[in-house]
């Protein structure tokens, strides 16, 4: 059991976790950053491009992961899960479990020679299962910490990485850490979680093979994908008609979930965009009910599209059915036409939207808004506070929002959280 | 007095061996799709000096920076040259990076070969390539002559300065304060609250935003940190981050508290009141509403006749003394709002039918009418409105008629569409018989408790119409003896494109937003815009809410559209930078300033005449074999590095730091230079 001492501990090591890290670190604070995977990133660092500057993701994510990485003021939990919050004197005490990585993080030199020994293959979940790992890896190229995780359930303890690997870093007898931290404020950064698959059984999402979700499309369209290009996972074949159904995890009572998840118009526009680029061919449509282009810039980016072909067809997608070359027909009503037609895609992604992630939300016992996000009582007076006074929540873990929100209130979260540490704490830990 | 820590700018030691290491970065695909990275680094492998080349689909990230530093360690590379973004993006990364491995950061060029190459060449793979391959290797010819610098480190005012006394503005100005750093709120009109104060219910919650505000000013007004100045406004601006001298001029407040209220009474002059949007007429004594801060009516010095006002038997003239402070501030927050978008006339029908309004005077004249008191407009019922959104936003180059000054809106303003739907809601609840349209191209509910208002919209008996953007509907004055007053001519796509006209008694125009003029602000703090016309982030994504300038903050609206919820956490985050920033007492600037070669210098002064920077090159008297000499000095401080000196001199005696004459004449040398080995392989 390791004890730590801290200002301010960050739940999260997402683009808002790491965003608020970095702005409490910057201050001069004590930050201890805890992420559930082997690698901070979040679901950010999986991504192409970003609207709507199409910036690569990773020229903006990975730069971010290596200052948290290199801060003085910030240590890096990867691998953990919080096991317990309780109030305490002038703050939270913290238990944190670290998951054993059977790997020494602090011998491993990210050589990556044991991943080439390994002989299991699994499926990789960061390439949304569209192309494999081994069952010890680096989790990918550009992950923080650089170190190898060997995942003991696909392992068949052939010990071959072990005798691999020249820095003696495999341990297969690791055992679970577990860290007592006693931090002064929390910022909730557990971010969100897609829509499943196959939440909405009419669109045949998990069953017909050629409906995707948009993540997957994400790792098609990534430089570091598993093809490098755009290809329907059915068969392999190159897509000529791709349609996107908006709103499938949004806005629909029949799913509980009646919100707008904000990010999905922008990210199928953009990845029409993108995929216009990689196969100029292409026709490629989107099924929507409202255009919600709202941000700064985002509204161009939309005329933009338009212009470059993109077809956008108001009507809300009924069901989606399979033919017998695997080619998903869509049943849509043409909301502007009075009409119900059936057409035939060679792809098609559903736009899913966000759902709150579980898992550290419930150890905090917060309360949750209707939409199961992460509760803030006064949004108009103090929009990053919980209700829990000293914990402070940034990102999606408060609701659907994009990359530029995220970041902005990961930086509204931290002005919130130093203001309570320097009110609340006879003495900070900063220097 | 800032403290010059330049050291000298001592040549590359004798003897010292170059080594280079060149990095071309494939930029995730940016660079590499266009650009065959691999080439380039196999021939700038040829080039003098140069120890290893490499590329790695992302340098930025930790793996790559750590290759880097490797070589810098296990190489003995002391010269790095990387190709990749713009500099402005991560030049800091790789600074950083060279920095760890124990090298100077100054050792290493950067070399833009994604948005001065790959990004504007896309549909030439072989010129790209070349282009590369001359503009690193002028990287690295200039690379070979790097020295090292330190950069120059300024003792930092712990002072902040707000601009703008909105929600934005003192919402920062308290969490800066609250960080130990004192706070200077300019406002221009004479209360604090901006736009919030005239809303009456915001959503998702339906709070009271005068309430919302009220607490917000007991507790800036109560830090002992924050000193407020209202009827000011900033006039002269010098200075760099750390450092801005600032000159802030206020206008008398022009009554004393003990008479002002008989003062107030007395007063029969009257004015447009703006807070109610011109609905109706003020004193040029006033409060806006009761409850404001200061609590002490001010003068209109703008509309104030000069009359004297009688009071208590005593004749007053009010006479406005304008003020003039100076003070220095470290970081300055722009947080200079929003005004609704204005409509020209005839746009909907604006200002020329009576029955044409906009939704913030709806909301005025709401809040004006009495409980249980009927709808009424111009003293006649309304029993029909129609509001109608997207005014002044989502407009179309070539559909839509352009401002004055050329400009189309192209952007949505974010709230209008939450903000009519919570309109009509309360339309409903309090005229149960109110028939109700609202004439929309999309509905965007999209912030947390906005779409449950639609829902309620939906459910409230509302009725939308729903237009195409380059069919925006018609509004016109009906014909003598109709039912109504106003016709509203759409052609609706709910209906599958019917031709509708609705007879209403009251339209209500949702506006959009647009950025207050500051043109003075932004030249004086040399700022840049948005073709928006709001002011711009130096980048979306990594620097969201700081300008280019350093040291210059946004918060809210002054950036661009957003709602109370989302103008509080841009604030916030401002507050953030701002206390990171003046935390440590000290900020760093580059050490790109000019340099004078003091044996070279003859003390012409050609370069104090060229210097645009007040007090930036000096002639100084030097005592040289017992003569008195004249010599140019640079204050690194005050010199931006703009090297119009440099030009002037007439004996070359000036460079600018790690961008000398020399270097500029190696990189023309390598860029112009002919490749044996790329000529073979390209022809």
């Amino acid at each position: 059991m390791e004890n730590l001492q801290v200002d301010a501990l960050v739940v999260g090591g997402g683009i808002a976790g790491m965003q608020a890290a970095l702005d409490l670190a910057d201050q001069g604070f004590k930050v201890v950053l805890v992420e559930r995977e082997p690698s901070i990133g979040g679901k950010m660092i999986t991504l192409s491009k970003v609207f709507p500057t199409l910036d690569c993701c990773s020229c903006i994510t990975t730069p971010k992961m290596s200052s948290v990485a290199h801060h003085p003021n910030i240590q890096l939990l990867t691998y953990c899960e919080l096991q317990s919050v309780t109030e305490a004197a002038e703050g939270f005490r913290v238990g944190v479990m670290q998951k054993p990585r059977y790997v020494d993080a602090s011998k491993c030199t990210g050589c990556r020679n044991c991943e080439y020994e390994c002989p299991i293959t699994v499926p990789s979940p960061f390439d949304r299962g569209l192309g494999a790992y081994r069952a010890i890896r680096v989790p990918f190229s550009t992950a923080v910490p650089q170190a190898a995780v060997l995942d003991m359930e696909n392992c068949i303890l052939c010990g071959k990485c072990e005798k691999i690997c020249a820095a003696n870093a495999v341990d297969f007898t690791q055992q679970p850490e577990t860290f007592d931290i006693h931090a002064a404020t929390l910022i909730m950064a557990s971010g969100f979680e897609l829509t499943p698959l196959n939440a909405k059984k009419e669109y045949g999402g998990g069953a017909l093979r050629n409906v995707i979700d948009p993540l997957m499309m994400e790792r098609f369209l990534a430089p570091t994908g598993p093809y490098g290009r755009v290809l329907r996972p059915g068969d392999g074949k190159e897509p000529t008609s791709i349609a996107y159904v908006q709103c499938a995890g949004s806005r629909d009572t029949t799913l509980g979930v009646e919100y707008c998840s904000r990010v999905c118009c922008m990210y199928a526009i953009k990845q029409a965009m993108l995929i216009s680029g990689a196969l100029p061919l292409a026709e490629i449509t989107i099924y929507y009910m409202d255009i919600r282009t709202f941000g700064k810039g985002y509204e161009q980016f939309y005329q933009n599209a338009q212009a470059m072909g993109v077809e956008f067809v108001r009507g809300k997608v009924a069901s989606i059915r399979e033919d017998a070359e695997q080619n998903p027909v869509v049943k849509v009503e043409l909301t502007e036409e009075s009409r119900t037609v059936e057409r035939t895609h060679d792809l098609v992604v559903l736009s899913l939207g966000m759902l709150p992630a579980t898992g550290s939300n419930e150890i905090l016992g917060l309360p949750l808004g209707t939409d199961k996000f992460i509760a803030v009582p006064a949004p108009n007076a103090s929009p990053c506070a919980t209700a829990q006074p000293g914990v402070f929540v940034a990102g999606t873990a408060m609701g659907p929002m994009d990359i530029v929100d995220s970041i902005v209130t990961a930086s509204a979260a931290a002005a919130a959280a130093s203001a309570y540490i320097r009110e609340h704490q006879k003495e900070a830990v900063y220097a | 007095m800032p403290e010059n820590s330049v050291p000298e700018n001592n040549p590359a030691s004798a003897g010292e061996e170059i080594r280079v290491g060149v990095y071309t970065c494939h930029c995730g695909g940016n660079i590499s799709h266009v650009v065959q990275c691999e080439q380039v680094a196999k021939l700038l492998g040829k080039l003098p000096d140069v120890v290893v080349t490499r590329t790695d689909p992302s340098f930025c990230s930790d793996t790559g920076q750590a290759i880097i530093e490797q070589d810098i360690k296990e190489l003995g590379i002391n010269r790095v040259v990387i190709g990749a973004c713009a500099p402005s993006l991560h030049e800091q990364t790789f600074r950083g990076a060279v920095t760890r491995a124990g090298l100077n950061p100054y050792l290493y060029q950067h070399v833009g070969i994604r948005e001065q190459d790959s990004w504007v060449h896309s549909s030439d793979h072989e010129g790209a390539t070349e282009k590369a391959v001359r503009l690193m290797a002028a990287g690295v010819a200039k690379a070979r002559l790097l020295t090292p610098l330190a950069p120059i480190r300024l003792s930092a005012e712990k002072q902040a300065l707000v601009i703008g006394g909105g929600v934005a503005g003192l919402r920062s100005a308290l969490d800066i304060a609250r960080q130990g750093i004192r706070v200077t709120l300019v406002e221009k009109s004479p209360f604090l609250g901006g736009r919030m104060g005239q809303l009456e219910s915001v959503f998702p919650l339906d709070e009271d935003p005068r309430q919302l505000l009220h607490d917000l000013i007991q507790e800036l007004a109560a830090h002992p940190g924050i000193t407020v100045l209202t009827q000011a406004e900033v006039t002269a601006v010098f200075g760099y981050v750390g450092n801005f001298n600032v000159q802030v001029t206020q206008h008398a407040r022009g009554i004393n508290d003990d008479i002002a209220e008989a003062l107030m009474a007395a007063c029969t002059q009257e004015t447009t009141d703006e807070f109610n949007y011109g609905l109706t007429r003020r004193k040029v004594i006033y409060r806006p509403y009761p409850g404001c801060y200061p609590a002490t009516p001010a003068v209109d010095w703008e509309h104030y006749n000069g009359e004297p006002i009688h009071v208590n038997g005593e004749s007053i003239v009010l006479k406005d003394e304008l003020q003039t402070y100076e003070l220095t501030a470290g970081a300055v927050v722009l947080a200079t709002g929003f005004n609704p978008y204005e409509p020209h006339q005839g746009e909907y029908g604006y200002s020329e039918i009576p029955q044409v309004i906009t939704l913030p005077q709806l909301i005025r004249h709401l809040a004006l009418l009495k409980d249980g008191d009927e709808l009424t407009w111009n003293s006649s019922p309304v029993r029909d409105i129609a509001l109608i959104h997207c005014v002044g936003s989502r407009e179309l180059d070539g559909v839509h008629e352009p401002q004055a000054d050329g400009q189309v809106n192209n952007y949505c303003s974010r709230v209008c569409c939450t903000a009519s739907l919570h309109m009509a809601v309360e339309l409903r609840q309090r005229f149960p018989k109110l028939n109700l349209y609202e004439l929309y191209q999309d509905i965007r509910t999209y912030g947390r408790g906005h779409e449950e208002i639609y829902r309620h919209a939906q459910s409230s008996m509302v009725r939308f119409l729903r237009y195409h953007g380059d069919e925006r509907p018609e509004v016109i004055a009906a014909p003598d003896g109709d039912t109504h007053p106003v016709l509203v001519r759409v052609k609706d796509y709910l209906t599958y494109g019917e031709e509708m006209e609705v007879p209403v008694d009251l339209v209500a125009l949702a506006v959009g937003m647009m950025p207050r003029q500051v043109d003075d602000l932004v030249n004086m703090f040399k700022v840049a815009r948005g073709a928006d016309r709001f002011l711009l982030e130096a980048h979306p994504k990594l620097r969201p809410v700081e300008m280019a300038v350093r040291g210059i903050v946004l918060a809210g609206t002054a950036q661009g559209p957003m709602n109370l919820q989302e103008s509080l956490s841009a604030a916030s985050a401002a507050a953030a930078k701002v206390a990171a920033l003046l935390g440590q007492g000290w900020v760093e600037l580059p050490p790109f300033v000019a340099h004078v070669n003091l044996t070279k210098c003859n003390g012409a002064g050609a370069c104090v005449k060229a210097c645009r920077e007040d007090g930036a090159i000096t002639l100084q008297t030097f005592i040289e074999d017992g003569h008195e000499v004249q010599r140019a000095v640079v204050t690194p401080a005050n010199c931006t590095g703009c090297g119009a000196c440099v030009g002037a001199c007439p004996n070359r005696a000036i460079d600018v730091q790690a961008w000398t004459l020399a270097q500029y004449e190696a990189m023309v040398d390598a860029i112009a230079m002919e490749y044996p080995a790329f000529v073979e392989i390209y022809r």
